[in-house]
């Protein structure tokens, strides 16, 4: 019982407290890929910790109701029963049915879990049908580009087998050549990177667990860091310079030739992230942000398993 | 399978090109000058989109009648609709490159390329 407390508690801990330490390391998007590795194990090890809080549980339950029954014997069979078998047999059925209860909710959850990624999964596949089917395809376009014939400035990709890349007419309209392979760049490492299957599995846990701090979090920053690391990708491929021009075109709506020059207006999400492409951060933090995830990652398994250890001898 | 979906988006793009219902036989016509097609591909590929709620067909004489369920302007402005709407738990996982933004967001972003456009474009920046 205590050893479940104590697990559970460490969960808690976790879930409650390794987003303020991990937001503010992962704000620059400097090491990307680092970040999303310790969001995602901060947010597994939580739920690591409750499962196995809640194993340790059940098995204190089943030791408690098997020595519950063997002094239960001993006493009717000598004829008494005394306040301590009474006071026992209370304590054991507590447990028990707290046991019962986290069963069931964890059962729920699981459930509810696995029916969101369902629907969105349905929903997905017949979005990417809907849009190769009423989308056109370009006779020169060899990367499975699909026009759709609307006014919004949209481009997007949707996870697929193949994966399909959905950008509007409108948009079409406003970027130039250099531009246009900028963003489908983007879109290529989304889905060469499976970010998808990332913001999925994230986004259905914030659904599953509305008021865990490192559960609504985690999947915003997550998908955050994995924007940025689709344009590491594609300012490699495309040129940096096309990718903010492209940014830009499509964030204000407007064909603008930009010159590169220093933006100030962090605080929000595309002029962000064109701030991060234009001054990329120094050497020096980004060593410095590398070093504190790669502790934070080394630290938090340690500590996992020695809580779990601990609770499992006590 | 990725051949056999291009016709599905080829056979819907003909129907809606088309000012009237048409037969089976009238679009495996139109088909054949174009490519090498057997007319049970197309056959079940109509029947295929007539399943899947792209296609409603009429029965005449012995053969049916397909129409599009919706116009080619409906089924875009449907996907633009979901694929804007965005951000919920059950929806369809895309990944935008711009997120939407709301008008306080843009208003920030264009004043932003107003200021860096009133700015003397680097030499052999500008285009």
């Amino acid at each position: 019982m205590i050893a479940a407390l104590l697990v559970f508690a460490y969960g808690v801990a976790v879930a409650w407290w390794l987003p303020t330490l991990l937001t503010p390391l992962t704000r620059s998007g400097a090491g990307a890929r680092l970040g999303m590795i310790a969001w995602l194990t901060a947010m597994a090890s939580a739920l690591v910790s409750v499962g196995v809080a809640l194993a340790l549980l059940i098995r204190s339950a089943v030791t408690g109701w098997s020595r519950l029954a063997e002094v239960v014997c001993r006493e009717v069979s000598g004829g008494a029963c005394t306040p301590v078998v009474y006071r026992s047999a209370l304590y054991e059925l507590g447990l028990g049915l707290a046991a019962l209860l986290a069963t069931l909710t964890a059962i729920t959850l699981t459930w509810r879990y696995g029916r969101r990624l369902q629907q969105a999964r349905r929903r997905t596949r017949a979005h990417a049908e809907a849009a190769r089917i009423t989308g056109r395809h370009l006779p020169a376009d060899t990367s499975g580009m699909v026009v759709l014939d609307a006014s919004q400035l949209a481009a997007y990709c949707v996870p697929g087998r193949p994966g399909t890349i959905v950008v509007t007419s409108g948009a079409l309209a406003i970027l130039e050549p250099a531009q246009l392979g900028a963003v489908l760049a983007h879109e290529r490492a989304h889905l060469a990177g499976r970010h998808h299957l990332l913001v999925a599995l994230t986004r259905g846990l914030a659904a599953v667990f509305p008021a865990v701090p490192l559960f609504t979090r985690g999947p915003v920053e997550v998908a955050r860091l994995a924007e940025m690391r689709a344009d590491d990708a594609a300012a490699l491929r495309a040129g940096r310079r096309p990718l903010i021009e492209a940014l830009l075109a499509m964030g204000t709506g407007a064909a603008v030739p930009v010159p590169v020059a220093a933006l100030a207006a962090a605080g929000y999400a595309v002029a962000a992230r064109v701030q991060r492409l234009l001054e990329p951060p120094h050497r020096a933090s980004r060593t410095r942000h590398a070093l504190a995830l790669i502790c934070v990652l080394l630290v938090l398994p340690v500590v996992s398993a020695l809580v779990f250890a601990l609770a499992s001898s006590s | 399978m990725r051949g056999f979906g291009d016709l599905e988006t080829v056979i819907m793009h003909r129907v809606w090109d088309h000012p009237s219902p048409v037969t089976v036989r009238e679009l495996f016509d139109e088909l054949r000058r174009e490519r090498a097609i057997a007319y049970t591909t197309v056959m079940s590929t109509m029947d295929n989109l007539h399943r899947k709620g792209w296609l409603d067909r009429v029965k005449e004489g012995k053969a049916y009648r397909y129409a599009a369920t919706a116009s080619r302007e409906e089924y875009s402005a449907r996907l633009m609709r979901e694929a804007l709407a965005g951000g919920g738990n059950t929806e369809a996982v895309l990944n935008h490159f711009v997120a939407q933004m709301d008008g306080d967001d843009s208003e920030v972003l264009r004043s932003v390329v107003r200021r860096l456009a009133a700015e003397p474009a680097e030499p052999g920046e500008s285009r």
